[in-house]
């Protein structure tokens, strides 16, 4: 029966990463090394159950399995892009929490710098106008002011 | 006020209303499979109860169903019904396989023996074939046409109608 158990156990197998991203191209972590790495691959994909949570910052067992998962990929030499691409072909962009530089996401990266150029085009546009209107001239008091007569003698004395 | 100034600022909202209503409507939760149309990621998992290996590619030839669950799942609970029932109808003409993750073999075996079973169950260990298909909630149901290409994802429990149209997509 052991034996039967040990067979079947044997020819378990879960969908094989090399499928998805290729053989490894990286070099197999272990020790510090290999916990700075999962780490800094959990903060940068999102869990898929959360809302807008890493999966290490996510307490959910969804992100907990992704961890782990991400760590067995780096154990087995799978390098950070491999990893990465990985989770992006089962689960698309959105588990990226940084959106790549590539179709609609280019908008993402794009707007700010064009609003905060429109913005610049704007002011200099105006600070230009400022300049190049003449001074207007001070207005001149009539002389016969009756007020400024005044003023002008309270002044004097 | 200047009329550059005016345009730029009709042609903002106009770009921030888009967006409002291209967004509104659309279930935040849910994530496009970019599996569809993709070769169904190959598992061999061991089936409860009988223990032996299900091997996914074995099943190639014919349509398969495979539908993610688990026992903590209450919305599975009203689905596991819909999907026995189409099971049993559809026959050899469709396999079902259900994957449960996150869960015990003994919770497994109770649900099923109180709720009824149609088709192998296997166990998802440490949810590796769940991350392999995208999977971020459960129940998810994956169809898969008889040459091992996912036609379609369905997101949720499915009633008897949703269930037969999907599997009408995997029979053409």
């Amino acid at each position: 029966m052991i034996v039967f158990v040990f067979l079947a156990l044997l020819q378990l197998k879960v969908p094989d990463a090399q499928q998805l991203v290729g053989a490894p191209a990286g070099k197999k972590l272990a020790g510090a090394e290999l916990d700075q790495k999962t780490m800094e691959l959990s903060q940068i994909l999102r869990c898929p159950v959360c809302q807008g949570l890493s999966i290490s910052d996510s307490p959910s067992i969804m992100a907990a399995n992704m961890r782990d998962q991400v760590r067995d990929l780096l154990v087995q030499g799978y390098s950070q892009e491999q990893v990465l691409k990985y989770f992006e072909q089962s689960y698309g962009q959105f588990v990226l929490l940084k959106p790549k530089f590539q179709g609609v996401n280019t908008f993402v990266w794009l707007l700010p710098l064009g609003a905060l150029l429109i913005g610049l085009a704007i002011t200099l546009v105006k600070m230009n106008k400022l300049d190049a209107a003449p001074a207007a001239p001070a207005p001149e008091a009539p002389a016969d002011d009756p007020y400024v007569a005044r003023v002008r003698e309270l002044v004097e004395k | 006020m200047n009329k550059t100034v005016l345009a730029i600022g009709i042609l903002i909202t106009a770009a921030l209303v888009a967006v409002f209503f291209l967004v509104m409507g659309k279930d935040p939760g849910h994530i496009d499979s970019p599996l569809i149309g993709r070769p169904a990621p190959t598992f061999t998992l061991r089936a409860v109860g009988s223990g032996q290996p299900l091997n996914l590619e074995q099943l190639r030839g014919k349509p398969v169903v495979i539908n993610f669950w688990a026992t903590w799942c209450m919305p599975c609970y009203q689905e596991h019904p819909v999907l026995v029932q189409n099971a049993r109808m559809l026959g050899d003409n469709v396999q079902f396989v259900g994957v449960v993750f996150n869960d015990t073999e003994d919770k497994i075996q109770q649900f099923l023996n109180a709720r009824g079973s149609a088709y192998p169950t296997v166990i998802d260990e440490a949810g590796k074939t769940a991350i392999a298909y995208g999977v971020g909630g459960v129940p998810e149901t994956f169809f898969v046409d008889k040459a091992g290409k996912i036609v379609a994802k369905y997101e949720g429990p499915m009633d008897g109608d949703t269930l037969q149209s999907y599997v009408a997509k995997v029979m053409q």
